[in-house]
């Protein structure tokens, strides 16, 4: 599946204007944008859950970074991301003692941080004054990334390593493919659910407060429509949404992915709605070709249509 | 010095004395068989043992010492070891990692070499010596999955290992491993206590057995001093003649006739008749293809084919609504995954397969569904007074009961297929759903079982179809064959059909 | 020890645990009720209008959510946009007459969403995926073929769906009538009762030979013709619309459907439950607002109370 996305990217490239630097630099940009968020979801759909409230957390950090890092901007990075650590760890608190299911918690936590974006900002757009490092973190090097996308790709590369090489991996593995053996196997899975909400959570904040930086502004409404988009890219990028597989890497190819599609469709001067529909398309076509049951709804009907003329 | 011993255990739930006055004592190098009916206190008492449950009064000693075992890791500690039916892997690890799941010891950066020569020893012992560490568990079968979990208790230096029938549903061969397995943690001086309905595994593999009835010890006896029928009277406090009903045979007008069925991987070239009124019973292990059979005749199977006329109507594979509207319904061996709806009502249960029946222009009629739900509440013996529980309070064997239910109860008698019908049923239930079966035939039903169960097909069938590996290895008559006969097909057959 | 604990706390046998939950409910419903009944003007009929006015567009996405739900297709984030689409058809059909287009509109609401419920049913792709494919789909259509332009009626006939009869808004009455509809499909049909056999146990329904397939697709159908009506009496209220409109309504009618009890997890439910959900959150918006509490402390308590409310109904479930 992940082929599948790769080889559409490559096909799109037939535009000819792909291969610019221009387009990778946009790409990489998108990337920086949407990608943590899709980590975070990503992480929280690896344990058998999802976690409805990124979106929240995205807007409610870039909120609290604006307005607590205007003379230390690292002061706003500490606060807005603690905020999304600080989201994670009460909703999985929720979860795992009540025994409640994610979609539930996460969609009232999500209601809840946009609750309080609103109450902070008074529902207006707080500007950020610090425009050095506005400028600074989305200013091209090589022509290839920013300080702001090289960000998020540390990120990726520090939640890969930490996947591979410690046992967190195998237990995050572990309570999604079966949370109920692990338990019994005598995994703390309780930890494990916590832990992975408050790195969505973080990760999720992080990608606010570099959004909300960059732009020089913070907006309650910020990226509310960046939860379809983020999990298309977590499950392109090979996460199944019943737990037990995928990968930091998997994710930021989906991610990668999507974010091609959509740079290259603008590169070849196609007009914003063709790439939805594309991106539909794609999706669908995804969606199809992984579903479960297709291939033996194909042979069944293949070996009817062969019993009945006989 | 026994390794752990119990003394007067007592336990309550609610009103419920669940265990009276159990003691029981566990030598090294000894294999305890515990059997009993369900509900005999087995489970209670395993729980006590392994941390669960505190007992109300008693004492347990381990190594001779009175002590409290608080908690499950506790227990772990005190080299306590379960390995229940619902096994605790995790599929998409790999088997090192599945070894070490859990292990507190574990330190933060694991992939050491220490690790992975403590899994190679632990898995040489129980006879997987030449798996692959980094194999992902989904892709074992269950037996070599239980030995995985045996080899990750031994890395726990576990002393006293639980196994809650491990072999419910194994092939002969997955068996023999465990087997030899066992008798390897002996040798090192471990004990095992053997959980088991299997009597026949009792006495090829314990050295000793406890029965548990009604929440009471009856006995601790060696293996070699007693025998089967012995035994069975212990667990039952009665000698169990009358588990298998007596009948006379009285077959119809030919009802099924299954031609040339394939399923692949498994099943080649299966063929079948059967009348009204017969019981036919495919015997086979798991593997043998006679739980394929079922299910592809029922229309479960999406790759299967193959000619099956029904009273001689020909029905095409692959869709259960064909199948259905052919009168042949299918009684599954997985209650809880496929056979019942736990969060519905037992009246909504038994009409699942019903609504075309009751509804005109898609409207259900209420009132006829629920006579019909009494209806066949009654036929199958479930208690009325049940129409409005939820499924998932009832027993194994009302459960069962329900799923038999369903099948039934259409205007004229059909095929019945019944996947293992007694699995996880205890003895008491199982001589109900035996008596059933005899009334469905009685009625002029056509019944087709698959069972892995010797005695049960010995007891039950007209006609016997002996399967080994997807093929089928001989046909017999009640009474023409015996119990080495059919298990000497099953496992090692001389010549394959 | 902790862990065992806390789950032996909540270990209740079926039946008394059943009770346990019913107390809390009309407990909790109770609290709800003299909260809004004790607020100044809450029973005036200002403020009921605008209770009615409140729950009636969202309250029928929330109808069809809930026929998703229950076959445990967790939720659609497609149908917010099917609400907008919807909407511009009925505006753009106004010529061929106000039936004809309510009819067009509510076809159009159906295949959407049927081609989605029949790729879920028929190969069980995944649910979410295929309502994001959707939503991309919708988005990028809608663009194409209206260059990005707001809708105007073609024609006459919004008048139907405007004022009041007997003094309830005609709005309220349309999604009454949709409530009532959905809740009889799902109690008294057989298709309703296979619905729930699918999402309580897709391997027993397909054993026990129900239709699957169907079952699924005929869930989703319903979900697009409640989002068609809620579109048809959008685009009635402001007598214009674009993409915009029905943004944002998946999470609300998934709010209102969890608050109402339905499992997200599939199998347990009923539209009655939405209904009582969706009033829930309504009564929660207004009384807020006639105490006097600003616009974002509203958003902020109304979201604390939905999780709170999610919270209780999920502590029952939980074996």
């Amino acid at each position: 599946m992940l082929a599948v996305g790769i080889v559409l990217a490559l096909i799109d490239q037939g535009g000819g204007y792909f291969f610019s630097l221009g387009t990778v630099f946009s790409v990489m940009q998108l990337f920086a944008t949407f990608g943590l968020v899709a980590l975070g979801l990503g992480l929280s759909m690896l344990v058998r859950e999802f976690d409805l409230s990124v979106a929240g957390v995205v807007g409610l950090a870039g909120c609290i970074a604006v307005m607590t890092g205007v003379s230390n901007p690292w002061l706003g990075v500490l606060f807005g991301v603690g905020a999304g650590v600080v989201s994670g760890v009460i909703q999985g608190l929720i979860m795992t003692r009540l025994h409640l299911s994610s979609v539930g918690v996460t969609l009232g936590g999500l209601l809840t941080l946009q609750g309080l974006t609103y109450v902070l900002t008074e529902n207006k757009t707080i500007g950020y004054p610090n425009i050095a490092v506005a400028l600074g973190l989305n200013a091209p090097i090589g022509g290839l990334v920013s300080v702001r996308s090289v960000a998020v790709l540390a990120v990726f590369v520090i939640a890969a390593l930490a996947m591979t090489y410690t046992h967190i991996g195998r237990d995050i593995i572990a309570s999604g493919s079966d949370r109920r053996a692990s338990r019994v196997a005598g995994l703390k899975t309780d930890r494990v659910i916590i832990g992975v909400f408050a790195a969505s959570g973080a990760s999720a904040a992080f990608a606010g407060v570099l959004l909300s930086y960059s732009l020089g502004a913070a907006s309650p409404v910020a990226l509310a429509d960046v939860l379809p988009t983020a999990a298309a890219a977590a499950i392109v990028g090979g996460v199944s949404v019943v737990g037990g597989r995928g990968s930091p890497l998997g994710i930021a190819a989906g991610v990668l992915t999507l974010c091609i599609l959509r740079s290259g469709l603008s590169a070849i001067g196609v007009e914003p709605h063709v790439h939805d529909l594309v991106t539909g398309a794609i999706l669908l076509a995804i969606a199809v070709l992984d579903a479960p049951e297709l291939l033996q709804r194909v042979t069944a009907w293949r070996l009817d249509r062969a019993e009945r003329k006989a | 010095m026994p390794i752990l011993a119990v003394d007067g255990l007592t336990k309550r739930f609610g009103p419920n004395e669940v265990l009276k006055k159990v003691s029981l004592s566990l030598d090294a190098q000894e294999i305890r068989a515990i059997c009993g009916e369900n509900g005999a206190g087995k489970s209670t008492l395993v729980k006590i043992i392994t941390g669960v449950h505190a007992a109300d009064a008693g004492t347990v000693l381990v190594d001779g010492t009175l002590t409290e075992i608080a908690d499950p890791h506790h227990a772990q500690e005190l080299g306590i070891a379960l390995v229940a039916q619902e096994l605790s892997l995790a599929p998409a690890l790999s088997v090192l990692d599945n070894i070490w799941l859990g292990n507190r010891e574990v330190p933060l950066f694991h992939r050491r070499k220490e690790l992975r020569d403590r899994a190679r020893a632990a898995l040489e012992k129980v006879g997987l010596a030449e798996l692959s560490l980094e194999t992902p568990v989904s892709r074992l079968g269950i037996g070599r999955r239980q030995l995985v979990e045996l080899a990750r208790m031994l890395t726990r230096d576990a002393r006293v290992f639980i196994l809650d029938e491990p072999t419910a549903t194994l092939s002969d061969v997955e068996i023999e491993r465990i087997f030899a397995a066992l008798r390897a943690l002996k040798v090192e001086g471990k004990s095992v206590i053997y959980i088991t309905h299997r009597l026949g595994e009792v006495f090829q593999i314990c050295d000793s057995v406890s029965v548990l009835r009604n929440g009471e010890l009856v006995g601790t006896r060696r293996t070699a001093e007693i025998n089967r029928a012995q035994l069975m009277e212990m667990m039952l406090g009665r000698s169990l003649r009358e588990m298998y009903p007596r009948w006379e045979s009285r077959p119809g007008r030919l009802m099924l006739e299954v031609k040339d069925l394939w399923v692949p991987p498994v099943v080649q070239n299966f063929n079948l008749t059967a009348q009204r009124g017969m019981v036919v019973c495919l015997a086979g292990q798991v593997g043998s293809g006679a739980t394929e059979v079922l299910r592809a005749m029922a229309g479960l199977a999406f790759e299967a084919t193959g000619e099956v006329r029904i009273a001689g109507q020909p029905v095409l594979l692959r869709s259960v609504t064909r199948a259905q509207r052919a009168k042949m319904q299918f009684i599954s061996e997985d209650r809880a995954g496929e056979g019942v709806f736990l969060r519905l009502n037992v009246g909504q249960n038994l009409v699942a397969t019903r609504l075309g029946d009751h509804s005109r222009f898609g409207i259900l009629a209420r009132q006829a569904l629920r006579a019909t739900a009494a209806n066949l509440a009654l036929a199958v013996g479930v208690d009325r007074a049940r129409l409005r529980s939820q499924a998932d309070e009832l027993s194994g064997g009302n459960q069962q009961k329900v799923a038999f239910g369903r099948a039934i109860g259409g205007d004229e008698p059909g095929v019945l297929l019944m996947n293992e019908p007694t699995r996880g049923v205890d003895v008491g239930a199982r001589a109900d759903i035996y008596r059933l079966i005899r009334q469905f035939c009685e009625r002029g039903y056509c019944l087709v079982m698959a069972s892995s169960d010797i005695e049960e097909v010995l007891g039950m069938a007209d006609v016997i179809v002996s399967m080994y590996r997807g093929r089928q290895v001989a046909i017999y008559q009640r009474g023409q064959a015996d119990l080495h006969r059919i298990l000497a097909d099953i496992t090692h057959p001389v010549a394959a059909a | 020890m902790s862990e065992l604990s806390l789950g032996a706390r909540f270990r209740l046998s079926g039946a008394r645990a059943r009770h346990l939950v019913l107390g809390v409910r009309i407990v909790a419903g109770g609290a709800i009720a003299a909260f809004a009944l004790s607020t100044p003007g809450f029973i005036s009929p200002l403020s009921i209008n605008a209770l009615l006015n409140a729950i009636s567009l969202i309250g029928c996405v929330a109808v069809g959510m809930t026929f998703i739900t229950l076959t445990g297709n967790i939720m659609s984030l497609c149908l917010g946009a099917t609400v907008s689409a919807s909407a511009l058809i009925f505006l753009a059909s106004l010529s061929f007459g106000v039936f004809a287009a309510s009819l067009i509109a509510i076809l159009f609401g159906v295949v959407i969403t049927a081609v989605q419920g029949f790729l879920v049913g028929s190969i069980r792709a995944n649910p979410i995926l295929v309502s994001i494919a959707g939503l991309s789909l919708l988005i990028g259509g809608a663009a194409l073929i209206t260059g990005g332009q707001r809708i105007y009626p073609s024609g006459e006939g919004l008048q139907m769906f405007k004022g009041r009869v007997a003094g309830v808004p005609v709005e309220a009455l349309y999604f009454f009538a949709t409530v009532l509809i959905g809740q009889l499909v799902l109690s008294g049909t057989r298709v309703g009762r296979e619905m729930t056999m699918v999402g309580s146990n897709p391997r027993a329904a397909t054993a026990a030979g129900i239709g699957t397939t169907s079952a699924i697709t005929y869930a989703y159908v319903i979900a697009g013709a409640c989002s068609a009506v809620s579109g048809i009496l959008l685009a009635a209220r402001y007598g214009s619309g674009d993409m915009e409109l029905g943004a944002g309504y998946d999470y609300t009618a998934i709010a209102a459907v969890l608050v109402g009890g339905t499992s997200i997890q599939g199998g347990s439910g009923s539209v009655l439950r939405t209904l009582v959900g969706v009033t829930v959150i309504a009564i929660i918006e207004v009384v807020l607002l006639l105490r006097g509490f600003s616009q974002q402390l509203q958003y902020l308590i109304t979201g604390i109370i939905v999780l709170l409310v999610i919270m209780l109904h999920t502590i029952g479930e939980r074996r």
